[in-house]
């Protein structure tokens, strides 16, 4: 049995040096995802603004300043109105606020101003964006200058100590999906071929488990996937600069994660049994898979129909213990424990399947 | 005339190709279809965030608060996720946020009443601040009902939801009025937004990794022998086969539109649909193109197909299918200017959600240019793979 393992696994490790722009466009297909979601990130917070301070007073100023602090709504870039109706028109701006001329003399006589504001309703997110911030930036304002019409403030109490960035979030949970198609492309291509060129009737006819020369050969892909997936991890703490808190347990759940969804590959590789379309296939599948395991903010909060759902994703639990790894945050209600527990059972169970299936075909 | 003929039976062929290899369909049709889902569940996200309210305040002021925060459902769910929400107490709201039922607990204290009375109320908010980006949509919302409380009238929208006429120059406690003018008509819903540009993505995908594969697969098999042993010319051939991959584009495109207007998602303005048919077939012939291009540059199928499908995402990602272009680094953009893909996208959202078809014309232009430059290096590439 040991032998047809460590046989298979040479033989597998042979034939992927052989396809070394398979392997290469794996990597891309993998590190495709951290530049994607890291695009998503950058477009959701910091909206490109004019601001057109036509008074330029001590109130203009902590105005603007207090734009600046409205919760990341605003990239504020100062400019004059002909340039910002030019760029709004042309889509490079999401929104113009100009503060008109007069603004401190009316704001210290107690007289109301209108603030011009100019949206690009594009879409009705950023807009949205846009209008609860400015009511944000006006309670700030009120609260600095202590105005006797404003009774009501809000005190905020955080759950954790500092605020994650979108984009840090994003980039380590993908991190999770580019594990998911790395490994089962790679362990989904190994199985399909031993299908495709009937060497799995080969197999059968060995007397060795036929189940360790497929364990063999998909313990070669992992590796190579583990190895790929060094470069993804090395662009997060290098590229992004985000460092794991945790660095044993991001370890543990890479290798597992790589284990684990080598088996789920090698179960869609048995399944389709055709290597051509597998890696379109789980890279379809894997976009819908990615985004219902709370890659952008906890499952918990899309309602329970999707977080129950979730469950059925292994990327829930990897994203999980991912996100505690690397930021320390909790993003699912189960803890780091749970979720391994959870990733481990759903390697065996897919290993159960595979084995049938195998069996099955063998039969058949 | 004898030469159509001869362009037609190629297509007709491969139509039938199509046809028996259903793996080939189903990996041109799966990515499509996974980004659809991916922006239905985001557009569940992005918009609203369950809430906890506890209300401990019992005076007029705190009632006022809570219809304020119960009537603001753009913002707020409830902790069952229905757009009712209503009151909890504090235990309840406490344990709903340890396990993460609720992203925060908005809280109107005992003394609000009191408060309010002498200016000094709070408004307590316990957030869940695991990423900035929902917790800040939590943090704006909140200073938005808490400003209504105080000036009910702050823009337009809020004098419209009140029945009111907007007066930017009507007195309010915070002294500043924000008079919004929107730059466009339309309003255009998140998700119809951002999933009308995956019909450019299927085109993409379809007119991509299917040529790419038949030309892959006649390389492969070495049938391309055959095709250049015909008496026929390689170049009418070729152009066949790309014309096969534009029809089993448009038939996936059909439909696609057929069902998004049976739900009324794909509804352009009158005179509209011939501006959408040239950006959707000028599409399917540069998807075609480079498809028989990309079907040339390798030797294995699964690397074809995997090139193809890297090149599909990167043309529709970079084109701005999954975000607005706009609102990137500058470098980005630039990149993004180069991608022809960019101006399908662009094109079928300015024809389908605006009045006008300003930048349509430019639209079209690049694509065709693009379109017929794709034709020419795919026809070009395949004829010499072909005789090598």
């Amino acid at each position: 049995m040991f032998i047809a393992f460590v046989g298979a696994f040479q033989s597998e490790i042979k034939r992927l040096i052989r396809s070394p722009l398979l392997i290469t466009l794996t990597i891309i297909q993998a590190l495709t995802f951290i530049f994607l979601v890291n695009f998503f990130g950058l477009t959701g917070a910091f909206a490109p603004t004019a601001i057109i301070d036509q008074d330029k007073t001590y109130y203009s100023k902590l105005f603007i300043e207090k734009l600046k602090l409205a919760h990341h709504s605003f990239t504020l870039k100062p400019m004059t109105e002909i340039h910002a109706n030019d760029l709004v028109k042309k889509g490079k701006l999401v929104a113009i606020i100009t503060i008109p001329k007069g603004f401190s003399e009316k704001i210290e006589s107690g007289e109301t101003v209108p603030l011009k504001v100019i949206v690009d309703n594009i879409d009705t997110d950023m807009t949205a964006d846009i209008q609860r911030a400015l009511p944000s930036a006006l309670s700030l304002f009120a609260k600095d200058l202590n105005l006797p019409g404003v009774r009501v403030q809000t005190k905020e109490l955080d759950l954790i100590d500092h605020d994650t960035g979108f984009v840090p979030y994003l980039v380590v949970s993908a991190l999770g999906l580019s594990a998911l198609i790395i490994s089962s492309i790679l362990g989904s291509i190994t199985v399909a071929r031993e299908f495709e060129t009937g060497q799995i009737l080969i197999l059968k006819s060995s007397p060795a488990p036929i189940l360790a020369s497929i364990l063999g050969r998909l313990s070669a892909s992992n590796l190579i996937s583990l190895l790929t997936m060094l470069i993804a991890l090395l662009v997060i703490i290098f590229g992004y600069g985000i460092s794991p808190l945790y660095p044993i347990e991001l370890i543990l759940i890479i290798t597992i994660s790589i284990v684990v969804f080598g088996i789920i590959g090698a179960l869609v590789g048995a399944i389709i049994k055709h290597s051509m379309p597998v890696a379109t296939i789980i890279f379809g599948f894997s976009l819908p898979l990615y985004l219902f395991s709370g890659t952008y903010e906890p499952e918990r909060f899309d309602g329970n129909i999707i977080w129950i759902l979730a469950h059925f994703t292994p990327l829930y639990y990897v994203v999980g213990i991912l996100e505690h790894a690397f930021l320390g945050l909790h993003v699912t209600p189960e803890s780091v424990l749970v979720n391994f527990i959870c990733i481990i059972l759903f390697g065996l169970f897919s290993l159960i399947f595979l084995r049938n299936i195998i069996k099955k075909s063998n039969t058949s | 005339m004898k030469n159509l003929s001869v362009i037609l039976a190629i297509a007709k062929n491969d139509l039938l190709l199509w046809k028996k290899t259903p793996f080939a369909i189903y990996s041109a049709v799966i990515p499509p279809m996974g980004m659809m889902i991916v922006l239905v569940t985001l557009s569940l996200a992005v918009l609203q965030q369950p809430i906890a309210l506890v209300v401990e305040g019992h005076g007029k002021h705190s009632l006022r608060m809570q219809k304020i925060i119960q009537s603001d459902t753009d913002a707020y769910l409830n902790h069952d996720f229905s757009e009712k929400i209503s009151p909890v107490n504090k235990s309840l709201a406490q344990e709903m946020l340890n396990s993460q039922r609720v992203a925060a607990i908005i809280t109107i204290p005992k003394d609000f009443d009191k408060q309010v009375e002498i200016g000094n109320a709070k408004i307590m908010l316990t957030l869940n601040n695991i990423d900035i980006d929902f917790a800040d949509d939590i943090r704006r919302s909140v200073n938005r009902s808490v400003a209504h409380f105080d000036a009910p009238i702050l823009s337009p929208n809020d004098a419209e939801e009140e029945g009111v006429e907007f007066d930017p120059e009507k007195p309010n406690s915070y002294l500043i009025s924000i008079d919004e003018k929107d730059l466009r008509e339309t309003n255009v819903e998140w998700l119809h937004y951002q999933v009308i540009p995956t019909l450019i993505l299927l085109v993409l995908s379809v007119g991509l990794v299917g040529t790419s594969l038949l030309c892959g697969q006649d390389i492969e098999r070495k049938t391309s022998r055959h095709l250049l042993l015909s008496p026929q010319n390689t170049t009418i051939i070729i152009l066949g086969r790309i014309l096969g991959g534009v029809i089993v584009s448009l038939i996936a495109l059909s439909c696609a539109l057929f069902t998004g207007l049976i739900f009324g998602f794909i509804d352009p303005p009158p005179g509209h649909w011939p501006a959408l048919m040239i950006i959707f077939i000028a599409t399917a012939f540069c998807a075609s193109g480079l498809g028989a291009f990309i079907g040339t540059l390798f030797k294995d199928i699964k690397v074809i197909v995997m090139a193809s499908s890297v090149v599909a995402t990167y043309m529709y990602f970079l084109g701005g299918g999954f975000t607005t272009i706009a609102f990137l680094p500058e470098w980005l953009q630039n990149i993004s200017q180069f991608i022809p893909f960019r101006y399908a996208i662009d094109g079928i959202r300015q024809a389908l959600f605006y009045t006008t078809l300003d930048g349509v014309l430019k639209d079209i232009i690049i694509l065709s240019i693009t379109g017929i430059f794709s034709v020419i290096l795919g026809t070009f590439s395949l004829k010499r793979a072909w005789s090598n």
